[in-house]
């Protein structure tokens, strides 16, 4: 087998998908960029000429998308100038119901597509073999890839195999996954044995090397800040024996988790500093953590600073359960603004709640705090 | 500050005018209308406020009208110590001139702006604008209460004396604490503006959240029932078509066996019929030998019963004929107790007669004695009769006798007694009439030594015949006492005579013998009355001797005939006593024959003990015949009846026996005995062969299994028809659920679940943090308002307590205040009512707002900052009793500071003690 063969593998495109935190129009700007990366997956189908192009599953976020995400979906694959292969995840299985057999896919679907339905192997080229294991339902009771291999005897001569399966390797899930995982060693020995010679997985939205053949493409483009590597598509050639995979960035959009400690004014600048330095700001989303305590001015500057970030960015977000940031007045802050007789005294009563403890008089602080300096 | 003295030339109508005040206490200026009381305060503001050269149109209104003239006011004043003398001319001749002495002496003068502005400059430094506006009440504005918080002095005076800083420079951050509040709450404290409209848009949110979820979820409910419906579709149709093969394998094996089972109903068939005619033989035999058996027992209980028949009868016979000998012997002793009863009614007869004889005797007895009374009573009555004296007669006569003898002794004691007595021999003759003599009668001669005592009522002659008579002739008194014994004795006489009696002493002794008669009379008749209480005795005796049927006189005779029928009416006694004398000896012992019945009651009463006691013994044989007879009529029935039985029996028994050889012979006419056995035992050789062909046929039943193919195929085809059925009701349900499904695909419900779930985040977050900055704003607008109102209360109070001082010297004890923020006065209360002061009458507001403007002096009174109040024309609404004690009020405020009133009323301030009275003239 002299000739070498180039084919695009993507996954987890998880089209129709929402996050809240992005709000209304980080939402409709981020879910057009997913389709956007679509698109650009079959610029670099044309740049690298590969033949094909296989997505290992959940192409789309649930069965029961709206119509809209459909066609946009088929649009966007209009786009993929080649063949393209898709397989049935988790989130778009083949159980009852399924977005696949629907009327509305199914009258829309281009024709250089394909969704991969059983486990019958597919000629998707001359020489190229393509064996998927879709999921037919959302739990399925046994590794969900051993389906596409099992029956496999090895290829023949001159004929490259390629396995799509869906779900999480035993070796990564940390055993955490309930749902049955993949066999990571008897997919291996299906590589070892020629049966197959590469396997493309998804439902990790991480590009990820399992082994040399074996790999996640991960998503499309970022959906959680957790994701350490999304956002590309792998161009993967296989000549002679010898394969060869690489990470094309075809993603648009960042996600970050950033862990903070504010106790003063020049914690806050470096905060600041930090916010300033990031790229593409109206595509990234920003996930705070923090903790300390600062003055009140301090304070009230850091709640307008993460205001105005969060116009700057696609989202900025305390994040929550991590979130640990108080305002902390001292004496000269209060008499700072010079307040005497019954607000002297209020403000007095308040600053004691919040040292012992009571979180709602901080709020009520800042705020007189912040009007009292107003008001002076 | 302290006003001394105001000077004012061409000012308004006033050409030149001073006016001097005291610098401490209150001073009333009086003026009429026009003269310029106004004017003052004006002059005293315009001083202070405009430069010489001003062009203010308040300097071209003072100038007096069409003179060319410059107004001038000169002021003098004390003011943070100094003493301040300072003249303003505007228009004409303009100039300022101020002299001020300090504390220590020293003396400084400015003039021109340089004096305006220094006037400017210590004024401002020592006198609190709001305050001198406050203090100061110019004409038609003394209603207005004053709103003094932002008086600095005050606030001084208040904050000292209440150690409260109040927090007038706070106001700003106050006004926006409140704005913020108001921004998410009500005043009343309900969510508003946007931050309620955030809480209801997350609940429309949360709801369309919960149903976009709730659609989803019937969505995986499908997506599982689909699963689950296919899997069960397969599985049944796998079923299915095995169970279809297994159908036609057991039709072919029925086909080859159904031949076999026809072949065994035929055989089957002629089994049936041989059994039937075997059955109807034996039967025929069964009832052969039931008839020969009936006849022979019939005949067996024919005999026995006949037996039993004559049995029976002879057992009657021998009861009828003892009930017949007791029943004779019944009657017998009936009729011995019937004589017997004969008997004691003859005794009772006898003893009856013989009692109302001996009555009879004691009542002649007693008849007898009666007469004898009645004879006595008719001797006594006869004595009775004939005596008159009775006891008033007796008494009467011994009244009379007295009389008599007392009419003696008068006529004795008032007549003269004569003592004759004869010595000699001569004889004494003795006439008269009216003589007396006690002795007895009067001698008509005295014989010798013979004396008469005399008493003379008439007239004595006393004479020796021949030698001498004496006449002696009683008194007047005399003839009375006479004609009284005469009387006397005359009474006595009649009633003698009426009595028939000689005298007193005899008609005691007849009446003592009435009086035994008398007594005679009455026991006779108590005799009489004891003799006839039981009635005529005589009628009784009527009544017993027509009873005896004999008359008084032959009652001996009745007594003869009564005795025979008594012993010959009793003719059965002689019979039964023949009958049973014999065996019943000593019962009869002392049974004595009636010829020898005694004549006497006790033997007659005891031969009637005796008959009584022979009829009870009678009785008692009597019973006892009649329960022996009762016995054998009882038994004699018994066994007439079980005779009769007996012989009906027999009877039945005949019959039945005669029928049953009557049936037995009309059978064997048919067929004899021996016939019935043969026909028996052929037809059974017959049953037993078909049996034998039968068995045979089933043996090749068996051997194919013929009889079960047919039920498997059966049940085989039902549990076909249940698969079916199944499956289809599976195959409905499945394409059911995924036309469903297909549905829910095309409307894109997880999407519509994921949108529902966004907007509910955000709006959830949006109201989240809403309600952090409500919560925040309502916990500062709180913790303020609470420390605010505190500090309110302490501050106010030292010139709520001052008004209320001052008040209650008008109102009486009852009078409170309460202070808004502004220290103004909101509320007041009077004998327990509490109204805001808009509600207080006009006069009463008036008061209120003097009242509240002395407090305030007074507190002010003794800080720098303290200027004079100054009343123009206040009072205006006041009665006379309000202007006392009002007066009274602004009298005392002159003891703390400078008060200047202004008034054309000053009969309104003539109440005000100590108050200097200063009038200004035209």
């Amino acid at each position: 087998m002299e000739e070498s063969i180039t084919f695009l593998h993507s996954s987890d495109w998880q089209l129709g998908m929402m996050r809240r935190f992005l709000g209304p129009d980080g939402q409709a700007r981020w879910g057009q960029a997913r389709l956007d990366a679509v698109a650009r997956i079959g610029d670099v189908a044309t740049s690298s000429g590969a033949a094909f192009v296989v997505v290992t599953g959940d192409v789309f976020e649930h069965n029961q998308v709206e119509r809209q995400t459909i066609l946009r979906a088929c649009e966007a694959l209009k786009r993929i100038p080649v063949p393209v292969v898709l397989l049935p995840g988790n989130h778009d299985a083949l159980e009852p119901g399924s977005l696949w057999t629907s009327a509305q896919w199914q009258a829309h679907a281009p024709d250089h597509v394909t969704v991969l339905t059983d486990t019958t192997p597919l000629e998707i080229v001359p020489g190229v073999e393509i064996v998927g294991a879709p999921w037919r339902s959302r739990r399925p009771l046994s590794d969900p890839a051993a389906p596409g291999y099992a029956d496999l005897q090895p290829a023949a001569p001159g004929v490259t195999r390629i396995l799509l399966a869906h779900g999480q390797l035993t070796s990564l899930s940390g055993g955490m996954s309930d749902v049955p995982t993949i066999d990571q060693a008897a997919l291996e020995a299906a590589v070892a044995d020629g049966r197959v010679q590469y396997v493309g997985l998804g439902d990790r939205h991480s590009t990820t090397r399992v082994t040399e053949r074996i790999w996640f493409a991960g998503t499309q483009e970022v959906t959680s800040p957790e994701e350490d590597a999304p956002g590309n598509v792998l161009e993967v050639t296989i000549r002679a024996g010898a394969i060869e995979v690489e990470p094309v960035r075809v993603g648009a959009w960042h996600m970050v988790d950033h862990r903070v400690e504010l106790f003063d004014e020049e914690s806050l600048q470096a905060l600041e500093n930090w916010f300033a330095e990031l790229p593409e700001k109206e595509r990234t989303y920003v996930r705070l953590a923090g903790d300390g305590s600062l003055p009140l001015p301090l304070h009230s500057r850091l709640d307008m600073i993460i205001d105005a970030q969060g116009e700057v960015f696609a989202s900025v977000e305390r994040w929550a359960k991590f979130w640990t940031v108080r305002p902390a007045p001292d004496a000269a802050d209060l008499d700072a603004l010079q307040l005497s007789g019954p607000a002297r005294a209020a403000m007095e009563e308040l600053r004691q709640a919040l040292a012992a403890g009571d979180e709602g008089a901080g709020a009520a602080l800042s705020l007189m705090h912040r009007l009292a300096r107003d008001a002076g | 500050m302290r006003l001394h003295s105001l000077t004012l030339r061409n000012f308004r109508g006033v050409a030149d005018r001073t006016v001097r005040l005291p610098a401490l206490g209150t001073t009333v200026v009086v003026g009429d209308n026009e003269v310029g009381k106004s004017s003052l305060v004006e002059a005293f503001g315009l001083v202070f406020d405009l430069p010489d050269d001003s062009k203010s149109t308040r300097i071209r209104d003072i100038q007096p009208v069409g003179q060319d003239v410059g107004p001038e006011v000169t002021a003098e004043l004390t003011l943070g110590g100094r003493e301040l003398t300072y003249t303003k001319r505007w228009l004409k001749n303009r100039s300022t001139e101020l002299t001020i002495v300090e504390p220590d002496g020293r003396r400084q003068s400015w003039t021109g702006r340089e004096a305006h502005n220094e006037a400017e400059r210590l004024f401002h430094q020592h006198v609190d604008p709001v305050l001198w506006q406050t203090l100061m009440v110019s004409q038609g504005q003394s209603l207005v209460l004053p709103t003094p918080a932002d008086a600095e002095p005050l606030i001084t005076a208040v904050t000292a004396e209440s150690g409260t800083p109040v927090d007038g420079a706070s106001m700003p951050l106050v006004t926006a604490v409140e704005h913020e509040y108001l921004r998410y709450w009500t005043r009343g404290g309900r969510a508003t503006g946007d931050f309620a409209r955030s809480e209801k848009a997350v609940v429309a949110a949360e709801l369309t959240e919960a149903q976009a979820l709730k659609a989803m979820e019937e969505v995986q409910q499908d997506i599982r029932r689909a699963e689950r419906l296919a899997l069960d579709l397969e599985d049944v149709s796998g079923r299915l078509t095995d169970h279809l093969g297994t159908v036609e394998d057991l039709r072919e094996r029925k086909k080859a066996t159904d031949e076999i089972l026809l072949r065994r109903d035929a055989v089957r068939h002629r089994a049936e019929t041989a059994r039937a005619r075997l059955e109807n033989h034996t039967r025929t035999r069964v009832e052969r030998e039931r008839l020969l058996d009936e006849v022979d027992r019939f005949t067996k209980a024919d005999a026995e019963l006949t037996e039993r028949r004559i049995d029976a009868e002879t057992v009657a016979r021998t009861a009828a004929e003892t009930l017949h000998a007791a029943e004779a012997a019944l009657a017998e002793v009936v009729e011995l107790k019937d004589a017997r009863r004969t008997d004691v009614q003859e005794a009772e007869r006898r003893v009856s007669e013989l009692m109302d004889r001996a009555e009879l005797d004691r009542l002649l007895g007693q008849q007898s004695e009666l007469v004898d009374v009645r004879a006595r009573i008719a001797a006594a009555g006869t004595i009775l009769d004939r005596i008159k004296v009775d006891d008033a007669l007796v008494a009467a006569l011994e009244d009379a006798h007295a009389a008599v003898v007392e009419a003696r002794a008068a006529l004795a004691a008032g007549v003269p007694e004569v003592s004759v007595r004869r010595l000699g021999a001569e004889p004494v003759e003795l006439s008269g009439t009216g003589l007396d003599c006690p002795a007895g009668t009067v001698p008509a001669e005295l014989g010798f030594d013979e004396s008469a005592e005399l008493l003379v009522s008439g007239e004595l002659v006393l004479g020796v015949p021949g030698q001498v008579e004496v006449t002696v002739r009683a008194g007047g008194e005399a003839a009375t006492l006479r004609s009284r014994v005469d009387e006397a004795v005359r009474r006595e006489k009649d009633l003698l005579k009426k009595a028939g009696v000689k005298d007193v002493a005899a008609a005691r002794e007849v009446l003592r013998k009435a009086d035994t008669a008398t007594a005679e009379l009455h026991e006779a008749r108590r005799t009489e009355r004891s003799l006839t209480a039981g009635g005529d005795p005589g009628e009784r005796i009527a009544v017993l001797t027509a009873r005896l049927g004999v008359g008084a006189d032959d009652e001996a005779e009745g007594e003869e005939t009564s005795k025979q029928p008594a012993v010959e009416g009793v003719p059965g006694q002689m019979s039964l006593f023949e009958e049973f004398a014999s065996p019943h000896d000593t019962l009869f012992e002392d049974f004595e024959p009636p010829a020898s019945e005694p004549d006497d009651l006790s033997g007659a009463q005891r031969v009637l003990e005796e008959a009584r006691d022979g009829l009870a013994e009678a009785e008692r044989l009597l019973r006892d015949a009649e329960f022996a007879a009762a016995q054998a009529r009882k038994a004699a029935d018994e066994d007439r009846s079980e005779a009769q039985n007996a012989r009906a029996r027999s009877e039945i028994a005949a019959e039945r026996l005669a029928a049953a050889i009557e049936a037995l012979e009309a059978a064997r006419s048919v067929l004899d005995d021996d016939a019935v056995a043969a026909a028996e035992s052929a037809a059974t050789a017959e049953v037993e062969a078909v049996l034998e062909e039968l068995t045979a046929v089933q043996e090749q039943v068996d051997e194919a299994g013929a009889d079960q193919v047919a039920g498997e195929l059966a049940d085989a085809l039902a549990v076909a028809g249940r698969l079916h059925s199944e499956r289809d009701t599976l195959r409905d349900a499945l394409r059911t659920t995924e036309g469903r499904l297909e549905q829910s695909g095309r409307d894109g419900l997880a999407t519509r679940r994921d949108l529902a779930e966004f907007e509910s985040a955000a709006v959830r977050a949006e109201h989240e943090s809403l309600r952090r900055r409500a919560d925040a704003a309502r916990r500062v607008f709180e913790t303020l308002s609470r420390h605010r109102a505190e500090a309110q209360t302490k501050y106010s109070e030292p010139l709520q307590s001052r008004i209320e001082a001052l008040g209650r010297s008008v109102y009486g004890p009852s009078f409170r205040v309460w202070l808004d923020d502004d220290l103004a006065v909101s509320e007041r209360e009077l004998d327990g009512a509490r109204l805001p002061v808009e509600a207080l009458s006009t006069g009463a507001q008036e008061q209120l707002a003097i009242i509240t403007r002395l407090a305030i002096s007074h507190l002010v009174s003794t800080g720098e900052g303290s200027v004079p109040v100054i009343f123009d024309d206040a009072l205006g609404w006041s009665d006379k009793a309000r202007l006392r004690d009002i007066g009274a009020l602004l009298g005392r405020a002159g003891d703390h500071g400078q008060i200047i009133i202004l008034t054309c009323m000053p009969d309104r301030y003539e109440y005000v003690p100590k108050a200097t009275f200063i009038k200004l003239d035209g």
